[in-house]
C-alpha cells in the first residue's frame, strides 16, 4: 500500500468518525528474512500485510481497534468499535489535545529503492557469499540476510497528516569453530552495502582469533566493547529519559536534570535523521522530532515527552511518543553515542590488561534505579595484555551498573549502527575503566 | 469463496509451480487488551488480524510467504511466492533436510472453557481492573498501580497436499497486577500471581482465578514492605523457590535447551544453541531423580494446549527428562527425522504472519510428594525466594543468575524474615542434581507465560511450565549484589 493509499484511507476515518478527538494509524509493510545454519536455509520467509489503528477520544475517554482488514465495511466498523470503546473508558482529566502536527521532511537517505525491490534470490546470494567465506575456513555459521520496506501514515483531527517509507536490509551471522565462535553483522537502509563476503570473513576472524580460549578470574577488568556489545548495554539505560519513567521515580535521573553523572566524553542524543540510521521524522502522534540531547558531557540535560507528559511536565513535546494505547509511555529510539577522539587500536594499545568484548547476550534488569544489569559475553571475547590482543578466553557472566561504567570512560572517534529491535544504536567503540565480572561459564 | 476452496485452490497453484508439498494455515485472530495504570485507562484495545501462511516444500528446502489478501489472485501470488522461496532455498542448500509430513488429520479441536470472556461486558472488565488497581495503591509509597487482562481468541484453519484438514478455535486468557514502590532511595516491585499474571488457555474463569481484587492490597503492601527490608545475603544456602519460580526456572534451564532446533545449530546466532547435545540423549545425568519434566500439549488450561500443532501433527504427551536423565527433546518433523524419531508437535507459529517453528510447549515438572509447608522442615539455613524480577543465562543454557521479588530467611525450619533483592545463580546440571524434593501437586499450577521470543524474525510464543514449588541444596545466593 502506498503513501496515496494509506492517507486515502486515513482521511476516509477521520470523515467516518463522530469522537471528539480521532487519531488513525495506518501502516503497509513487506518484509522477507532468508536464515542460515550449517549449509541450509532454515527458515526463508515473506510477508506482506496492512494495518489500521484508531484512537477515539470521547469526553476524555480513549478506545482504541485496530483491523489488518481495509475494506470500507471494515473501516466503519473499526471506527464505530473505537468509539464504542472509548465509551466504557473512565475519562481521563489529563488527555490533552491530539498534536496538530508539521512539517517533518525524511532524512535522506532513509528508503532505498533496490532493497524494496530485493527478491529471495538476491539474498540468497549475500547468504551464498557468507556461506563460501565460512566453509573456506572450515567451520559453521548462522545467521541470517533480511530486506523489506516499510510505510506509516499517521493524521488526526488537529489536521496532522504525515506520512514516511523507509527500508531496512541487515546481514547477520555467527561462525562456530571447535572450541570458539565469532560474530558480525551490517544494518543499512541499502542492500547494496550489505557485502556478504565481508561479513563472512569479519567472523571467521573472531572465531579464529578466539581460538583455544582460556579461562580467566571474574573480577574488576577494563573492558572494551565493540559496538555491539555496547549498544546492547545501552539499550538498557534508555527506558531512564523516557518522562513516564522520569516522572514516576524509577530512573536513575528522576529529578535530577543537569547533575554530572558520567564520564565528560559521554554525550547521548536521539537523532532520528543520523546518516547511519535515518528513520521516522515524526512520533506516533505525527508529532515532527525533535533531535534531543540527553546527555553532554557527563551531564544528564533532557528527557524525551509525548503530549500527554509534555502537558503533565511543563515539557516541550519531544516527538516520541509510541503507538496508541501505550502503557510505557514515550520513548527515545534513535540513540546516537558521540564519537570520541582515539581509534579502536588506540584504545587498545592504551589498555594493560583487559577484555575486548564482540557481543553481549540476555543482558536482564537486576536493579532499575541503580542501574545494575547482569548478561553474558558471547561470540568473541578477547584478552588484552600490555596493549595487545593475546587471545581469547571463555565467557563470563557480568553484573554492572550502566552509570557507574559509564563514569570512567572513553569512546573510539569512528561510529558503528548495531541493534535487532524496534529501534536505532549508533555508537563507537567504548572503553570501560571498571566494569565487573562475577563468573564464568564452561565455553 | 470459504476457507476451504481458497486453500484447495493455494495448494493447486503451490503443486502446480512445482512444490513436492504445501500446506496453508489461515487464521483470524483478536487480541483484546485492557490495562489500567494509575487509575487510568492506559490501554483499551481491540485488535483482529486474518491472513495466511503458506509453506512449500521444493527439492529438499522450504519456502514460506504470508499475505493478507484473501482474492483469488492474492492467494495465487503467495502461493507463487512461497515456492519461488523455496527455489532461493534449494539454490542455497548444500543439502537435502525438508521433507513432507507423514500423515494426515481431519479434525476439529476447540479449547473447553466454562465461560467465554466474550459474554462478560466491556464494562464490567474495565470496572473489574479499575477497582483491583485502587486497592493496589494500598500506601503512599506505591507511585504506580497496574492491572490489565489479555483476552486472545485464535481461529486457525490449516490444509495440506497431503489431506489434512484441521479446524481449531484456541482461547486464552490473563490478567495480573503489579505495585511499584518509591522511597528510601529505592524502587521495588511486587507481581501477582506469579511474576506476569496467571495465563491459562480457557475463558473468564482464569481472571476469577486470579482474585485480584482480593489480593491487591497485600500487594502494594508488599511493594512498600520491601523498600525498608534487609537485603538477601550472599553466601551458600539451601533454597526453596515457589511455583511460579520454578516455572521460570523449567523455561530457561530446560525448555529452551531442549529445543531441537536450539541443538541442531538452526538457533546458533540469535537464541543460542545447548549443552543437552544429541550424544548425551539417554546418557546426561540432567537432574536428581526428583526431576521429572514432560511435555503435555493436551494439559487443561496449558497456553500451548491444542489438538495438533502448526505443521498439522496430532498433540501428544513425551518425556523430557525422566527420573533426572535426558530422555527427549521438543521437535518438528524434519529435527525429529534428523534423529531417527517422530515429531511430538512442538511447533508452532505467532500467528499466521510467521514460518511455523519449535516451540516451548507445555513443558511441565511432574509433582513430588512432600506437602509444601514441609519443604523447609529441614532446613536450617535457607532462602525462600516467590515472583521472578529478573533472568539471564548463557547462550548453551548453562550458567544462569534470577532474582525473585521477594525472599524470606529459612531458620530451623521456619520462615523468617522478609528479605529483598534476593538472587541466585549456578550451572543448570549442577541446579538441577541438587534439588532433593519438588512438592506435591495440591501446590502444583499451570504457570503460563505469554511472551516468550525466539526466531529471526522474532516470534512471540505462549508457553505453561506447570510446577509445584521445589527444594535445592547448597545454591549460590546473593550473586549480583556482591560483584
Amino acid at each position: 500500500m502506498d503513501k496515496a493509499q494509506r492517507e486515502a484511507i486515513a482521511k476516509r476515518i477521520l470523515a467516518l468518525s463522530t469522537a471528539d478527538q480521532t487519531e488513525v494509524i495506518v501502516s503497509a509493510q513487506n518484509s522477507a528474512l532468508t536464515r542460515f545454519t550449517r549449509g541450509v536455509s532454515n527458515q526463508n520467509v515473506a510477508s506482506i500485510d496492512n494495518g489500521v489503528s484508531v484512537r477515539a477520544i470521547v469526553g476524555g475517554r480513549t478506545g482504541v481497534a485496530a483491523t489488518n482488514d481495509t475494506s470500507d465495511e471494515s473501516l466503519k466498523a473499526l471506527v464505530a468499535r473505537a468509539i464504542e470503546m472509548a465509551s466504557f473508558a473512565p475519562s481521563d482529566p489529563e488527555q490533552p489535545q491530539l498534536p496538530a502536527g508539521g512539517p517533518c521532511p525524511a532524512p535522506e537517505g532513509a528508503f532505498v529503492d533496490a532493497t524494496a525491490k530485493a527478491d529471495p534470490f538476491e539474498r540468497a546470494r549475500i547468504c551464498d557469499a557468507i556461506l563460501t567465506e565460512v566453509e573456506g575456513a572450515g567451520y559453521w555459521s548462522s545467521g541470517y540476510v533480511s530486506t523489506g520496506e516499510s510505510g506509516i501514515t499517521i493524521a488526526n483531527s488537529s489536521g496532522a497528516l504525515a506520512s514516511f517509507d523507509g527500508t531496512d536490509a541487515q546481514a547477520n551471522v555467527k561462525v562456530t569453530a571447535s572450541d570458539s565462535t565469532g560474530f558480525a553483522e551490517r544494518l543499512s537502509t541499502d542492500v547494496g552495502a550489505i557485502d556478504g563476503t565481508d561479513v563472512g570473513r569479519r567472523a571467521v576472524e573472531k572465531a579464529r582469533g578466539t581460538a583455544s580460549p582460556r579461562s580467566v578470574e571474574p573480577g574488576t577488568w577494563t573492558v572494551i566493547l565493540e559496538p555491539p556489545a555496547f549498544g546492547e548495554l545501552l539499550a538498557y539505560l534508555v527506558s531512564h529519559f523516557s518522562a513516564q519513567t522520569y516522572d514516576e521515580g524509577s530512573s536513575f535521573c528522576s529529578g535530577a536534570l543537569d547533575s554530572a553523572f558520567f564520564d565528560a566524553s559521554f554525550s547521548l542524543y536521539d537523532d532520528f535523521a543520523h546518516p547511519l540510521a535515518p528513520g521516522m521524522p515524526f512520533d506516533f502522534e505525527a508529532h515532527p522530532k525533535s533531535r534531543v540531547t540527553l546527555v553532554k558531557n557527563g551531564v544528564v540535560r533532557d528527557i524525551v515527552t509525548d503530549s500527554y507528559y509534555a502537558r503533565k511536565l511543563k515539557r516541550p513535546n519531544t516527538g516520541h511518543a509510541l503507538p496508541a494505547p501505550n502503557a510505557y509511555g514515550p520513548q527515545a529510539l534513535n540513540i546516537v553515542v558521540a564519537p570520541g577522539s582515539k581509534t579502536r587500536e588506540e584504545l587498545i594499545a592504551e589498555t594493560t590488561r583487559g577484555l575486548l568484548i564482540s557481543r553481549f547476550w540476555y543482558i536482564r534488569v537486576v536493579d532499575q534505579k541503580k542501574t545494575i544489569v547482569t548478561g553474558m559475553t558471547r561470540d568473541g571475547t578477547y584478552l588484552i595484555e600490555h596493549g595487545r590482543i593475546t587471545g581469547g578466553v571463555r565467557n563470563l557472566r557480568f553484573n554492572q551498573s550502566i552509570v557507574e561504567a559509564l563514569g570512567a570512560a572513553s569512546f573510539s572517534n569512528d561510529q558503528h549502527r548495531t541493534g535487532q529491535y524496534s529501534y536505532s544504536l549508533v555508537v563507537p567503540t567504548a572503553k570501560l575503566e571498571r566494569f565487573t565480572f562475577s563468573s564464568t561459564t564452561e565455553f | 469463496m470459504q476457507f476451504e476452496d481458497l486453500g484447495k485452490r493455494a495448494l493447486d497453484t503451490a503443486s502446480a509451480r512445482g512444490a513436492q508439498y504445501a500446506d496453508i494455515r489461515f487464521e483470524s485472530v483478536r487480541s483484546e487488551r485492557i490495562e489500567v495504570r494509575n487509575a487510568i485507562v492506559a490501554s483499551l484495545s481491540d485488535a483482529r488480524s486474518l491472513g495466511y501462511g503458506i509453506r512449500a516444500l521444493v527439492d529438499g528446502a522450504w519456502g514460506f510467504a504470508a499475505s493478507a489478501d484473501l482474492t483469488e489472485t492474492g492467494i495465487d501470488a503467495a502461493a507463487a511466492r512461497a515456492v519461488a522461496i523455496a527455489r532461493a532455498s534449494a539454490s542455497l542448500a548444500r543439502r537435502r533436510v525438508g521433507e513432507p509430513p507423514r500423515h494426515a488429520y481431519v479434525d476439529r479441536f476447540e479449547t473447553p472453557m466454562q465461560r467465554d470472556p466474550q459474554q462478560v461486558g466491556l464494562n464490567d472488565r474495565v470496572s473489574l481492573l479499575v477497582d483491583a488497581e485502587r486497592a493496589v495503591r494500598s500506601t503512599p509509597e506505591v507511585k504506580v498501580g497496574r492491572a490489565w487482562m489479555d483476552l486472545w481468541s485464535t481461529e486457525k484453519f490449516f490444509f495440506s497436499t497431503i489431506g489434512s484438514a484441521i479446524e481449531q478455535r484456541i482461547v486464552q486468557t490473563g490478567s495480573g497486577l503489579q505495585a511499584m514502590a518509591v522511597g528510601n532511595g529505592d524502587v521495588q516491585t511486587r507481581t501477582f500471581p506469579g511474576d506476569i499474571g496467571l495465563y491459562k488457555s480457557g475463558g473468564w474463569e482464569i481472571v476469577e482465578e486470579a482474585r485480584l481484587t482480593e489480593n491487591a492490597a497485600r500487594i502494594g503492601e508488599e511493594a512498600t514492605a520491601l523498600l525498608t527490608a534487609p537485603q538477601c545475603p550472599s553466601g551458600t544456602f539451601d533454597l526453596v523457590l515457589g511455583g511460579s519460580q520454578m516455572s521460570l526456572q523449567i523455561h530457561e534451564s530446560c525448555g529452551h535447551p531442549a529445543e531441537l532446533d536450539r541443538v541442531m545449530g538452526w538457533e546458533a546466532n540469535f537464541s543460542g544453541t545447548s549443552f543437552l547435545e544429541i550424544d548425551q540423549l539417554g546418557k546426561l545425568q540432567y537432574g536428581s531423580d526428583a526431576v521429572t519434566i514432560v511435555i503435555d500439549n493436551t494439559l487443561p488450561f496449558g497456553m500451548a494446549t491444542c489438538g495438533y500443532d502448526d505443521e498439522g501433527t496430532k498433540s501428544v504427551v513425551s518425556d523430557i527428562i525422566r527420573d533426572g536423565v535426558l530422555v527427549g527433546y521438543e521437535m518438528s518433523n524434519d529435527t525429529a527425522r534428523a534423529i531417527g524419531r517422530t515429531s511430538n508437535a512442538c511447533v508452532r507459529a505467532q500467528n499466521w504472519e510467521f514460518v511455523p517453528m519449535i516451540r516451548m510447549c507445555n513443558l511441565n515438572l511432574l509433582p513430588g510428594n512432600v506437602p509444601f509447608e514441609n519443604l523447609f522442615d529441614d532446613i536450617r539455613d535457607g532462602i525462600y525466594m516467590e515472583s521472578n524480577r529478573s533472568w539471564s543465562i548463557d547462550d548453551r543454557r548453562l550458567n544462569f543468575q534470577f532474582g525473585c521479588e521477594m525472599g524470606w530467611e529459612i531458620k530451623s525450619g521456619k520462615r523468617g524474615r522478609l528479605l529483598k533483592n534476593p538472587t541466585y545463580g549456578g550451572m543448570t546440571p549442577r541446579f538441577w542434581n541438587a534439588c532433593d524434593a519438588v512438592a506435591d501437586a495440591r501446590s502444583w499450577n499451570a504457570w503460563g507465560t505469554p511472551n516468550c521470543g525466539k526466531g529471526e524474525p522474532m516470534q512471540t510464543g505462549r508457553t505453561t511450565q506447570a510446577s509445584a514449588p521445589a527444594r535445592f541444596r547448597g545454591i549460590a545466593v546473593g550473586v549480583g549484589y556482591n560483584g
